[in-house]
């Protein structure tokens, strides 16, 4: 029973660990904290996963838990200071259908959201990632009133930052 | 170079849609190691420490059991307020404990965040009162120890000596609460800046 749970749940993780991986970037600025924080989210995954009963997407189930243990469980540690910063480097990809421009773009766009704090890259990432004010609120624990406001401002803060 | 000013961020949300998937893609294998391994997180640290703050409070009582110290307690014939002290602060460290426990407990990351940034900062809650406590505890036994020498040890004291020796003991607790609340604070504020940072800027337009 354990083994076909772990087994279901490295496959779930598997599908999904893109989402994790955005989050590490967005809160961490290189890779060594990238790691220390993935590390934590799927610790805190896996231990709660048996809660997991599929009324929800296992998608949805992971943006709340990779974002709640960024926001408010992971500290970064000590030891994490000898690594390149990311801000150094950008989001090259060798792609084809993948232009100059959009390149630039997600650097841009990354280095940006960093400068942003803890709640407004939430909602931020929640915004790039197409979720409807109703989940960024319940996900929170705001109203929905209160998430469209805060959205607003954080938008407007990430323009600056883009177009100082 | 493309010049990137005076772009609408659904551009940028473009350019966030297509970004290819990580590179650095974590095996299952490696994914499974890592869920095996001790989380560091906040929360872990706050149970840490507030055990180690109830073990180093409660090691102060166990001065006050010492032999010499209850003979003192005799002679000044306190035992029985000392004892009645003790059971109270043990009743008390209990209550605690188990507030402690049950709030470390309902700590759950799957909640929304509001709710587990208010639980975690509920659980920190119960430590910092004691601690309150505690030290008012120790200012309650300092005052004891230094009515009952006046009383029984030092009867020869002129009203100036008396006075004098009072004040020595009012600077001594003093310094004493002051330096253990210095550094929780220091303890705390260094654990603890980040997830009040963010609790403030998630609750700043919610209604009261």
């Amino acid at each position: 029973m354990h083994k076909e749970l772990e087994k279901k749940f490295l496959d779930d993780f598997d599908n999904n660990q893109n989402i994790v991986h955005k989050v590490c970037r967005i809160y961490t600025t290189n890779q060594d904290q990238h790691n220390d924080l993935f590390q934590e989210i799927a610790i805190q995954l896996w231990k709660n996963y048996s809660k997991f009963r599929g009324e929800a997407k296992f998608s949805t189930w992971m943006y709340r838990v990779a974002l709640n243990t960024a926001i408010s469980l992971y500290r970064k540690s000590i030891r994490t200071v000898k690594t390149q910063d990311f801000s150094d480097v950008s989001f090259k990809i060798a792609s084809n259908d993948y232009d100059d421009t959009q390149d630039q773009q997600l650097t841009a766009l990354y280095n940006a959201i960093r400068n942003l704090n803890d709640i407004d890259k939430a909602l931020i990432f929640l915004y790039l990632e197409d979720k409807p004010y109703k989940e960024i609120a319940i996900a929170l624990g705001i109203s929905e009133v209160n998430a469209r406001v805060k959205m607003n401002r954080a938008k407007d803060k990430l323009k600056k930052i883009l177009n100082p | 170079m493309v010049t990137l000013n005076n772009m609408d961020l659904s551009h940028y949300k473009k350019a966030w849609k297509n970004q290819p998937e990580e590179n650095n893609k974590i095996s299952q294998n490696e994914i499974y190691k890592m869920t095996q391994s001790k989380s560091t997180s906040i929360v872990k640290w706050i149970f840490i420490i507030g055990i180690l703050e109830f073990v180093v409070m409660n090691s102060f009582y166990f001065l006050f059991d010492d032999t010499s110290q209850k003979e003192m307690m005799e002679t000044y014939g306190m035992t029985n307020v000392l004892l009645v002290s003790q059971i109270i602060a043990y009743i008390i460290l209990f209550y605690f404990l188990i507030m402690f426990y049950k709030n470390y407990r309902d700590i759950s990351v799957i909640e929304n965040t509001k709710s587990l940034m208010t639980k975690i900062l509920k659980t920190r809650k119960t430590v910092r009162n004691y601690v309150i406590f505690n030290l008012t505890y120790l200012v309650f036994i300092s005052i004891m120890i230094s009515v009952g020498s006046l009383r029984t040890e030092y009867t020869h004291f002129s009203t100036k000596e008396s006075a004098i020796f009072l004040v020595f003991m009012v600077i001594l607790t003093g310094i004493m609460v002051l330096v253990f609340w210095l550094f929780y604070q220091l303890l705390y504020g260094i654990l603890l800046r980040k997830l009040n940072k963010n609790y403030k800027s998630l609750s700043d337009l919610e209604m009261k």
